[in-house]
């Protein structure tokens, strides 16, 4: 197809657009609006619903706009100049509405319904039929968050195609033919899919409805604010719609750069945290018991602890950017201390400088064009679900696409994965750097070929699981600069990146400047003042000196150290060894007996900022309400904790900090050899079987408290997935129970025998119900494990 | 400049006064056209629906309210707040899908124009001829659903009496 812009008349005006541009499109640039249903900007055409019907001079029949691709000196005229088609798309709405049961008074689309903005705009006004409608029974749930209603479907096949084209997880199709087609689903089956909520979204009609929105809200009681969603580091543009303060829906934007227009299931479901009763939205400091006070009490307590006391700081993953920088700043030049960290596992390589320093290293459209994708340690779908949308949206457009990771991920059926043991990526990726030179013919070369033939349209995308290892994102990196790849180290939570970028780091100034250098620590005290030349403690050290009795204050930012870090033992020696204990964060859960002062933060949809994409890429947060109680942005609180202390931060807005971030923030080159830095030995090869977690898409975090329909759609009771080696050695069945034993702890899940899984590996997964897996972990998110066939067990001992 | 004076005819000037007079004069005698309200209290035409909302049940006792908040939406005074929730099939509150689970009127902003009235597809919600409507605090003035499905009691009662 020729690449020549091609010019036609629409309406007897005349346009210029790109080859291959539906006529559709060339209309809407126009301004012209052709009534459709099925037909939808990220899906393939269909012309399903035959709604969009316009005339082409010299063709006999009326064609679909939806379908037809433009053609130089093109005569089209839509309803605006041809009675025809007015006469033919008046027709078809009859036609649509025929069946269509007018429920709208009860129907959840009813005031934002394309369906009857176009049967208004478009339509003929009156039915000529008379006869029974057809009936189904009304709405059957294809999953706890979906429910079909087969009466009001108009088969334009949009959510179909979304499975089919998008998201991959075919369950539902359409069944039958002619007055008896719907969509449907296998029986027994359920619409098991991280993305079923974007089904919902582009449903033209109230076929399809979410559960946790039915008969909640209309539009016009909604006021809406357009936002980021703050769940991962995916940064997906959204729609927070509030109903008298409170968050009723979350919807996708279009944002053709990040998510184009879909957004996964936990981010769309997952939003009724913050109104939860066990949040807690005022600062409580200790007394007899903990007790209600103002910010000026407590932060004055807490500043008599901190003043010329040490301080060690953890930071969860839900600051956002001006509330890390702040913290950075005020950790260094007030509390005087690099002990603070925001990370779960710690790298500590030149990778995680780079992306510190470098931001945009790899963006949504590089994955997108990319011709070979490695996929490193990371389960996208699980921890990064529109990342994974635009990986398989590159495999659709030829993108050969590999996954390096212990555990089968869902691009199995696009990608080539290759399962290692947890721990031994880096093996396996010297094997393919000495695959580029000596060739053969295993999937190391095969990977090897594919990035070298790819050349600088290779992306490689380093995902947590190598966190966890000092050295493998480095050997990751080495891979992608040898054949010349972009490279990604891709975060995870959506502060991630943002804090590792400002510095909430023992070893990291703002734009992965080194403390332990005196040029790239000279250039932050230039606008800070002093800042402590020693390098920090990381998460783990933190907690050690605190459960050492070395820490005065121990200071959490949105973090449970008993559920997020890999070592609860250590955790509660530290959180009982400190001297004072400060929570900040939106409850206190099972902090509560340790705490010695709390202050209330504000919830991301509660508050103004930026947060920062795994790319590096700000985005903006908008308050959609305002701040339960007291509660306050964290960056509030950091800057009233320095005045408290006596010191002036030069931060009293969220421009300011940007203001001064900014030049700090600036990408920067960092020295091919980072010296004293990172090299904290090779891996090791090891060799027993070993126990690997992470957290899938729906567990038992905090901010999916209150999601009931979207965990008892996709969270899953705890298992133990056993490569079939393992479990035939073990004698283990499928389905059966067998006892996870670690040096932590033991626990007893239900086995998953299967391939899925690298050998001598077991997978847990990380914060399932009734399983707590931190508990069986020793400092790390891998570890040593026995396994037996166990008895099942009983009811309260079920873990 | 001389001032010219309009001639006057006695005999009509004189009638003018009597048929003025007359007309005084029937008035004073008429029957007292204001009503003493409250004490004595005229019912309203029989078909006027001038009062106070109400929300009607079909004859077997479910609610005609679906909670489709078209009411809400007609309201140019934003005077209505309604809040639909699902039925449960065992015991349901209205028929079909969908009911509403709070239905309040605020008649403070209630300009009584009717235009709920028009909206609602299932002439659940139709005004009365109740317009006994007077508060002593903003709370009373928003009615709620158990209120509002109360047929209105007849005029004259004590406003306290509907709180029961």
């Amino acid at each position: 197809m020729s690449r020549e812009p091609v010019t036609l008349t629409i309406d007897g005006r005349e346009i210029t657009v790109p080859a291959g541009t539906l006529v559709i499109r060339a209309a809407e640039r126009l301004g012209i609006e052709i009534p459709r249903f099925c037909d939808h900007p990220f899906l393939a055409p269909a012309g399903a619903c035959r709604q969009c019907y316009v005339e082409i001079e010299g063709q006999a029949k009326l064609v679909t706009s939806c379908t037809t691709r433009v053609a130089p000196d093109m005569a089209v005229r839509t309803q605006v100049t041809s009675e025809l088609v007015r006469r033919a798309q008046a027709a078809n709405l009859e036609f649509l509405l025929l069946n269509h049961p007018l429920d709208c008074p009860v129907c959840d689309r009813g005031g934002e319904c394309p369906l009857q903005d176009q049967a208004l705009a478009f339509g003929p006004g009156e039915s000529r039929y008379i006869e029974p409608k057809r009936t189904y029974r009304k709405p059957i749930p294809l999953s706890p968050l979906v429910n079909l209603d087969r009466e009001r479907c108009v088969l334009c096949a949009r959510c179909t195609r979304f499975c089919d084209e998008i998201s991959g997880d075919r369950f539902i199709e359409l069944y039958d033919r002619g007055a008896g087609e719907r969509v449907s689903i296998a029986a027994g089956e359920d619409f098991r899919s991280p993305f079923s909520g974007n089904t919902i979204q582009i449903c033209p009609v109230g076929a399809l409805t979410a559960t946790p929105y039915r008969f909640v809200a209309r539009p016009f009681d909604l006021s809406s604010t357009d936002s980021t969603c703050a769940h991962c580091a995916a940064g997906c543009a959204i729609r927070v719609d509030v109903r008298r303060g409170k968050v009723v829906r979350v919807l996708a934007r279009d944002d053709v750069e990040v998510n184009d227009a879909w957004i996964c299931d936990k981010g769309r479901f997952a939003f009724a945290a913050p109104d939860r009763p066990e949040r807690v939205t005022t600062p409580l400091v200790r007394a007899r018991g903990l007790e209600p006070a103002s910010f000026q009490e407590v932060l004055g307590e807490i500043a008599a602890r901190c003043r010329g006391g040490r301080v060690g700081i953890l930071v969860g993953g839900r600051l956002a950017d001006e509330d890390a920088y702040a913290l950075s700043k005020l950790a260094r030049t007030v509390l005087g201390t690099n002990d603070l960290d925001h990370r779960r596992a710690f790298h500590g390589g030149r990778a995680e400088l780079l992306a510190a320093a470098r931001p945009m290293s790899v963006t949504y459209r590089d994955v997108e064009e990319a011709a070979a994708i490695l996929v490193v340690g990371l389960d996208a779908e699980q921890e990064l679900p529109i990342l994974h949308l635009r990986i398989r949206k590159a495999a659709r457009r030829g993108a050969r696409v590999f996954v390096l990771h212990a555990r089968r991920t869902r691009l199995h059926d696009l990608g080539e994965h290759l399962l290692v043991r947890p721990g031994h990526e880096a093996f396996a990726l010297e094997r393919i750097r000495e695959a580029l030179a000596a060739g053969g013919d295993g999937p190391e070369a095969r990977i090897a070929a594919a990035l070298a033939e790819a050349g600088e349209r290779a992306v490689v995308l380093a995902g947590p699981r190598l966190a966890e290892h000092p050295l493998a994102a480095d050997v990751a990196l080495g891979l992608a600069e040898r054949v010349g790849a972009r490279f990604a180290l891709c975060a995870r939570r959506a502060g991630d990146r943002g804090a590792l970028r400002a510095g909430v780091h023992p070893t990291l100034l703002p734009g992965g400047r080194r403390v332990t250098d005196d040029v790239e620590r000279g250039q932050v005290e230039a606008v800070w003042g002093p800042i402590p030349a020693e390098p920090g403690r990381d998460a783990m050290g933190i907690l050690r000196a605190a459960a050492g009795r070395e820490l005065d204050v121990l200071y959490l930012v949105g973090v449970d150290p008993l559920r997020d870090l890999p070592d609860p033992a250590l955790a509660r020696r530290a959180l009982a060894n400190a001297g004072y204990t400060v929570i900040q964060g939106l409850e206190l859960g099972e902090l509560e007996p340790y705490a010695d002062a709390f202050l209330p933060a504000a919830a991301a949809a509660e508050r103004d900022g930026r947060v920062t994409t795994w790319e590096g890429r700000p985005r903006p947060l908008r308050a959609a309400r305002a701040p339960l109680g007291l509660s306050r942005p964290d960056w509030e609180i950091f800057v009233g904790l320095a005045e408290a202390l006596g010191a002036d931060l030069g931060l009293g807005s969220l421009e300011a900090i940007r203001a001064e971030a900014e030049p700090l923030l600036a990408p920067r080159e960092v020295p091919v050899r980072s010296s004293a830095w990172g090299a904290a030995g090779p891996p090791q090869w090891i060799e027993e079987r070993v126990l690997f977690t992470y957290p899938l898409l729906v567990d038992e975090g905090r901010l999916l408290e209150g999601a009931t329909e979207l965990k008892a759609a996709l969270e899953e009771e705890p298992f133990a997935e056993i490569h079939r080696e393992d479990a035939e050695a073990l004698g283990v069945a499928d389905g059966g129970w067998v006892r996870v034993r670690t040096s932590a702890g033991d626990a007893v899940v239900r086995a998953r025998v299967g391939e899925t899984v690298a050998p001598g590996a077991v997978f847990v997964p990380f914060n399932q119900p009734g399983l707590p897996v931190a508990e069986l972990l020793a400092g790390r998110f891998t570890v040593g494990v026995h396994l037996e066939p166990a008895a099942e067990p009983a009811a309260e001992e079920v873990a | 400049m001389s001032e010219r004076r309009p001639r006057v005819d006695l005999s009509s000037a004189v009638g003018a006064v009597a048929s003025g007079m007359a007309t005084i004069l029937k008035q004073v005698f008429r029957r007292d056209v204001t009503e003493p309200y409250p004490h004595v209290i005229v019912p309203p035409p029989p078909r006027s629906h001038i009062g106070r909302h109400r929300l009607n049940r079909h004859e077997n006792g479910l609610e005609k309210c679906i909670g489709c908040e078209l009411c809400a939406f007609a309201c140019p005074a934003d005077a209505i707040w309604v809040e639909g929730a699902e039925n449960d099939p065992e015991h349901p509150v209205s028929p079909g899908e969908r009911y509403a689970k709070d239905y309040q009127i605020n008649y403070l902003r209630c300009i009584m124009c009717g235009l709920c009235v028009e909206a609602c597809p299932t002439r659940a919600l139709t005004l009365t001829s109740y317009y006994e409507l007077s508060f002593t605090s903003r709370e009373e003035a928003i009615w709620t659903k158990e209120q509002l499905l109360e047929p209105p009691p007849p005029l004259g009662t004590d406003p306290v009496d509907r709180e029961g």
